[in-house]
């Protein structure tokens, strides 16, 4: 690889080992992946501090980095993490996993993270510019700035982005390059009434769209006129946990996609492949485990909660009650949790015996499985459903969000259609 | 017998030992107890041996891109391999690699799975991606 002068610096160690570690670690994912330089980030969305996930391998590492006078060079915010540390005792979680997860946050701080604490840091103010160059933790977030706002970054792990926060720079290979960006498979979404789907039904695709086309970078059409951002979030966040693929061209919304043509970099699709309400309703059956009705837990925010998503909840849920033997979680960012009290959302959920949350990420990080009792999950997501039963060993049914709201009532799970 | 490989350099840095060998794929992540030092993976060729001190070769990496952080974990309590071996290096065992400091090389003029047997002795230097095999005594 060829590095500029003050890279060359930094990785003999002339601005701390820190720095070096992380210039390091960058250059040999360069060299694996035939980078020929190093490019400029401009924004950056650390991930690593759940400590369910990384625990205190990633602590070590991190004070390890810090005291090798590491410093976030680049604006980096945070993702979400293990559990809400002003609700832990409502949540049902031991206060251990509490202390342990300030103590994970504390080298992050110090370093100069954001501490958003969500995968939505592009409704708070982090958000790339067309063509601009980042590094991103957390897939689904990765996939929507490269889909939507067309700056350009890979899905990629914890370590990495970290150290491209304290280099400044990352190495320059897969969707940084123009020609990688380009569709291969016309996705057609024509066949669908959308005027009936619900939100969960976009996660419902997107889950089938992953797994069908694996790598192969989707170019969708046939979506209506007006479509949500809540719609597109739902649409692409599940393609890079049921495939791999991070980056979504949606025509007439993607920036570099303006038409089929362009989408596609004026070549034929490798293939074409329809969506239709079969292929739709067969990712509920495959993400949900169990034929259990009994739901312990009931859960929103995988990717977290929008403020018309928390509207839409609070909605169903005034004067009910959340059934006795049933938990209801409502994940979010703590910016839009003041929107939605200032709202009176907050009240409503909370007044039916939910509980709204910040900070947590509710899949993969998540803490089920240390809530006593719970053992069955139901979530509106077809992300979330992918996550649960591997990292909390437990069973999950991925429904629509009204027939996880009734299951919160009536503490059993069934499906309206 | 001596033979000598050449390769590419993934992790730079010297060290010698003995050699074990599997020919199928490692998950650090779930697949190997960092303070043991030793691979847990269920119906795993390896499932029981210990890996630490010694010149691990293997394919590739597998599983959960949080694997790196097990590699560093390992590097830290001195439960790690002294080098790694891979036929092709991917990104989590790069990662690990460089986190942890291990010495990684990969490609090979030759299929390391083929030209190294568990208990070889087997020094590398990364920084040249030279791989030297001293082969084991028959019998």
């Amino acid at each position: 690889m060829n590095l500029t002068d003050r890279e060359k610096k930094m990785l003999d160690g002339a601005f701390g080992t820190g720095p070096q570690s992380a210039l390091r670690l960058l250059a040999t994912l360069g060299e694996i992946y035939g980078a020929e330089r190093m490019i400029p980030v401009s924004s950056c969305h650390v991930g690593g501090r759940s400590y369910l996930i990384s625990g205190e391998e990633n602590v070590e590492w991190m004070t390890d980095l810090l005291n090798g006078g590491a410093r976030f060079q680049v604006f980096a915010s945070t993702n979400p993490c293990s559990a809400d540390s002003e609700r832990w005792k409502e949540m049902g979680l031991p206060e251990e996993l509490v202390v342990k997860q300030r103590r994970a946050d504390e080298p992050y701080l110090k370093m100069g993270a954001v501490p958003l604490g969500s995968c939505l840091p592009y409704q708070l103010g982090n958000v790339p510019l067309p063509g601009s160059h980042f590094a991103w933790g957390g897939s689904a977030g990765a996939t929507f700035v490269n889909s939507v706002f067309g700056a350009r970054g890979n899905r990629e792990g914890s370590p990495s982005v970290i150290a491209a926060a304290i280099a400044g720079v990352t190495p320059e290979y897969g969707l940084h390059l123009k020609e990688n960006r380009y569709g291969k498979v016309l996705v057609d979404l024509s066949g669908l009434d959308h005027s009936a789907l619900r939100l969960s039904d976009y996660s419902a695709i997107g889950s089938y769209v992953g797994r069908t086309l694996l790598d192969k970078t989707p170019v969708v059409v046939g979506l209506p006129q007006t479509f949500s951002q809540d719609q597109i979030r739902f649409l692409i966040s599940p393609m890079p946990t049921a495939g791999a693929i991070s980056l979504c061209h949606i025509v007439g919304i993607t920036p570099e996609a303006p038409t089929v043509e362009a989408a596609l970099g004026g070549k034929k699709p490798a293939d074409k492949i329809s969506v239709g309400l079969r292929e739709m309703q067969s990712s509920f059956e495959k993400l949900t485990t169990t034929r259990q009705e009994d739901v312990d837990l009931v859960c929103f925010g995988c990717p977290h909660c929008s403020i018309p998503q928390i509207r839409q909840i609070a909605s169903l849920l005034e004067g009910r009650k959340v059934h006795a033997n049933t938990r209801l979680w409502v994940a979010t960012s703590g910016h839009l949790k003041v929107m939605a009290q200032l709202m009176g959302y907050v009240e409503i959920i909370e007044k039916a015996g939910g509980l709204v949350l910040t900070d947590l990420c509710v899949a993969p990080g998540a803490p089920f499985h240390l809530v006593p009792g719970v053992k069955t999950v139901a979530i509106n997501s077809a992300r979330g459903a992918y996550f649960i039963p591997g990292a909390c060993n437990l069973d999950v049914i991925f429904g629509d969000t009204e027939d996880c709201i009734s299951a919160a009532i009536s503490g059993r799970f069934r499906r309206s259609r | 017998m001596k033979i000598i490989l050449k390769g590419r350099k993934v992790i730079g840095g010297v060290a010698e030992g003995e050699a074990v060998v599997t020919k199928e794929p490692v998950s650090f992540l779930g697949g190997v107890n960092p303070d043991k030092g030793m691979v847990v993976e269920r119906g795993h060729e390896l499932e029981g041996k210990s890996i630490t001190g010694k010149i691990f070769v293997f394919p590739h990496g597998k599983g959960s891109t949080a694997g790196p952080y097990i590699i560093y974990a390992m590097a830290k309590r001195k439960t790690a391999p002294a080098a790694m071996i891979n036929v092709e290096a991917e990104p989590i065992i790069a990662v690990g690699a460089a986190m942890g400091n291990i010495p990684l090389v990969d490609r090979l003029d030759k299929n390391p799975l083929e030209a190294i047997a568990t208990g070889d002795r087997v020094r590398i230097d990364g920084d040249q991606g030279v791989v030297e095999i001293i082969k084991k005594e028959d019998g």
